[in-house]
């Protein structure tokens, strides 16, 4: 009968034989992973697996482990790189090759670069930025660096009314949006038509791009589309960077306000649409355009009865001066002022020719009339008459 | 008039302005033109604080559907 050890006895050999080789060894490798299950809260600790494929063939697989130390890790990486923990991510990290006595082999790891992750990131959103402007010259031109596309050159309308809103069923973004609209101070009408869909994870932009063409058969109806996410870091910005949502909404023919809650950072669709930030940022920005037509509408009242009221002023003042003008030229107030009227038989007399030597003549005064008889004409050279 | 968007009712408003700016204006009409400036503005402040009955409708068969 051959020799037996007890199953913790050789589990022992191995961890032993392994801890020599590597002890006090650490690798960094980069690695895409995979079976990324959610945290679970009640377990301190975090099993992933690291996978190399090569086509389809599986090259290498082994279990990996973040002990709660390195938990944080994976909070930080989702925080800085905007990318949630998933499998199929590739992950660059230093690990230390353990084995435990129940979990067997395995890599722990001690720390994420979050730089490798944000490289990448940033080259696939750049490698889709130029692909974009090569690929769709009629809808997006960048010019210094500024996305000049069909959809941000459509003009919005002045007064909006009708609203097409994407968001995700019951989330933050759909309540700040609606809440800022329906409350507004001005008591403007919105009629808000909510299509709603996920809007984080692997789908989302094809969930969102399914949202767009139906807005499109109705386009009509709307004034606008908005579409809206709540904040937080855990938010990743993957969907408004794939390509196929990017070219569609560059050139979709409504409006497209974004406010998919980042402060900071910027999507490419963010880019290519008119970026508002947040959810209550997109209602407020509605809120103010209609809000600035309406001054002018004011200002334009305003001018128009201040013009109505100083036409009437000038003509009630023309008319006061009229008055006054008719009153100074009557004949009752040319008597008053010391003047004489001469007639004959009632006549006035206006040109002395019609007077002849002899002839009786009345002077007419203020109060009283002088009968008199012409005993002699002659000029008179008064220069101040 | 009803059937005006805000638009044209902004820009009938405008045009009214600038027609009783210049000096040309008849005393007689503006009366007129004041009722016309009225029903303008307050169609346009209607506007902006009610939704047309179409929009409604709209907003509605989609809900239903």
């Amino acid at each position: 009968m051959p020799q037996k050890i007890k199953l913790s006895e050789l589990v022992d050999q191995i961890r032993g034989t392994l801890q020599q080789q590597f002890a006090g060894e650490v690798f960094w490798i980069t690695s895409e992973i995979t079976n990324v299950k959610p945290q679970d809260y009640n377990r301190p600790y975090r099993f992933i697996t690291f996978i190399e494929k090569e086509g389809n063939a599986t090259r290498a697989q082994i279990n990996g482990v973040f002990w709660s130390s390195a938990l944080h890790q994976i909070d930080e990486f989702e925080r800085i790189t905007k990318q949630s923990f998933v499998s199929g991510l590739e992950l660059t990290c230093k690990v230390r090759v353990s084995f435990n006595n129940r979990y067997g082999l395995q890599l722990e790891v001690l720390e994420i670069d979050c730089s490798y992750a944000l490289g990448k990131i940033e080259l696939q959103r750049q490698q889709t930025i130029d692909r974009l402007v090569t690929e769709n010259a009629a809808t997006i031109k960048s010019v210094d660096g500024q996305f000049i596309t069909f959809n941000n050159s459509l003009r919005l309308p002045d007064l909006i009314q009708r609203i097409a809103l994407i968001t995700a069923p019951n989330s933050d973004g759909q309540r700040d949006f609606n809440k800022e609209i329906q409350n507004n101070k001005h008591e403007y009408a919105f009629a808000v038509t909510e299509y709603l869909t996920q809007i984080q994870g692997d789908n989302a932009h094809l969930l969102i791009l399914q949202q767009l063409k139906l807005i499109e058969q109705s386009k009509e109806q709307f004034d606008l589309v908005a579409i809206v996410r709540g904040g937080g870091s855990q938010t990743d910005f993957k969907p408004f960077d794939e390509y196929e949502l990017c070219r569609y909404t560059a050139a979709f023919p409504i409006p497209i306000l974004t406010g998919i809650g980042h402060d900071r950072n910027t999507s490419i669709v963010d880019l290519l649409c008119h970026q508002h930030k947040t959810p209550t940022k997109v209602a407020t920005y509605i809120i103010d355009r209609n809000f600035s037509f309406e001054a002018e509408l004011i200002d334009l009242k305003e001018r128009f009865f201040d013009r109505v009221k100083s036409l009437m002023e000038e003509a009630n003042s023309d008319l006061n001066d009229m008055k006054r003008l008719v009153k100074s030229l009557s004949p009752s107030a040319i008597l008053n002022r010391g003047f004489a009227m001469i007639t004959i038989n009632d006549r006035i007399i206006t040109d002395p020719a019609q007077i002849h030597e002899h002839d009786t003549i009345q002077t007419v005064l203020r109060n009283e009339i002088i009968h008199s008889t012409v005993t002699k004409k002659s000029p008179h050279e008064r220069p101040d008459l | 008039m009803k059937d005006l968007t805000y638009n044209q009712a902004y820009s009938q408003l405008e045009a009214l302005v600038i027609e009783i700016e210049s000096d040309a204006i008849q005393l007689d009409t503006l009366a007129d033109k004041v009722k016309q400036a009225n029903a303008l503005i307050q169609l346009c402040e209607a506007k902006l604080r009610t939704i047309e009955k179409e929009v409604n409708d709209a907003v509605n068969t989609k809900n239903k559907g």
